[in-house]
């Protein structure tokens, strides 16, 4: 059980690591954003359900898919709420220089 | 090699104030002060004080966040611009000695979850030892704050309860 | 076993800093906003970690349920506000 646990959370920590060297070298708002919604939340995804395994089953587990399914809800409302503010108050989408 | 755990913490509240305090709009101030909140409360997390980090990423993050950005509603976006001067010479020397002389009087604190200090040897145990048999609440904290000083906290939730009807009319007036 | 959940932990708390670094250096308020989302799902998830490495993880599950919650309250208020007002 530990080992399969172990599995999930590097799994989970490698989609954050990516997660994060994208919220740092994206160019703009609109790109951060998936590095911010899809890929962090796989890795929490991942990376809740090791630990669900390390707790075992029982009350404590339970809750940790209530917060799991929060964080999978919540997390994509949150980025297309601000997504959608900063395309309706114009931000102008990154181009690649065609130069 | 396993070393405090709340030096990264700290590390990252500095840089978090710091930022608060150089940048430039109200907004990201506003934002800044929010992710101080999730910081400051992760350190007490840490520390195994539960309930404070609960208050403080509920009040700090949550409440305080859209409150400010309640006030900054009723403003113009000029005022949410900040001019700083440099500063003077005055605050170069004065706040830096201050910082020195508190890192001074610190050294003289007793060490951190020391048995033996003060504050563990007087009243702590009392506590400990026979709030289950008192209260019949298993978790010490909740006894202290619910049962012993139940009157404290009833009168502190008043002071908040007034201050909140107070931010409500302030803020319904400047909406109008 | 605790080891393991230590270094987690100080790796969640690096990834953090880059999160951080967005936040502070972001050019519009937009990017402020996406990196305090992050941060607050790694807050979420630290402190889950925290709760297992100390053992006590009932409660600390609450918390970042209420962490969760709070998180979505104020990201929608800041994006409310900056639909409605435009960019600063």
């Amino acid at each position: 059980m530990d080992i399969l646990s172990i599995i999930f959370i590097v799994a989970g920590l490698f989609f954050m690591i990516v997660a994060a060297i994208g919220v740092v070298r994206l160019p703009d708002v609109f790109s951060r954003s998936h590095a911010v919604s899809l890929t962090d939340s796989l890795g929490a995804f991942l990376m809740l359900v090791g630990i669900a395994f390390h707790e075992g089953l029982g009350k404590n587990t339970l809750k940790i898919l209530v917060v799991l399914a929060l964080l999978y809800i919540l997390n994509p409302v949150i980025a297309h709420a601000t997504i959608r503010a900063a395309f309706r108050s114009g931000v102008k989408p990154w181009q690649k220089k065609s130069s | 090699m396993i070393f405090p755990f709340e030096i990264p913490l700290l590390l990252l509240l500095l840089v978090t104030a710091a930022g608060a305090i150089l940048v430039k709009d109200l907004m990201s101030a506003v934002l800044l002060l929010g992710t101080y909140s999730f910081f400051l409360s992760l350190v007490w997390g840490w520390f195994g004080a539960v309930d404070v980090a609960f208050v403080e990423a509920v009040v700090g993050a949550g409440l305080g966040t859209v409150l400010f950005l309640l006030t900054l509603f009723g403003t113009a976006p000029k005022d949410t611009r900040l001019h700083r001067p440099p500063p003077s010479l005055l605050t170069l020397i004065v706040f830096p000695l201050l910082g020195f002389l508190l890192l001074y009087a610190a050294s003289d604190l007793p060490e951190f979850r020391d048995p033996s200090s003060p504050a563990s040897v007087h009243i702590s145990p009392t506590y400990l030892e026979q709030s289950y048999q008192d209260t019949h609440t298993p978790n010490v904290v909740t006894a202290v704050l619910m049962d012993y000083r139940s009157l404290d906290t009833m009168v502190e939730t008043v002071v908040i309860f007034a201050a909140g009807i107070a931010c409500i009319l302030l803020l319904r007036r400047q909406v109008k | 076993m605790t080891t393991f959940f230590f270094y987690v932990m100080v790796l969640l708390a690096i990834l953090i800093g880059a999160y951080l670094y967005r936040v502070l250096q972001g050019p519009t308020i937009f990017d402020r906003v996406l990196g305090l989302n992050g941060i607050s799902t790694k807050a979420i998830i630290l402190f889950i970690v925290i709760g297992t490495y100390s053992e006590r993880v009932n409660m600390f599950i609450d918390i970042s349920t209420g962490y969760a919650l709070i998180n979505l309250v104020g990201a929608l208020a800041v994006a409310k506000y900056l639909e409605q007002k435009g960019l600063p």
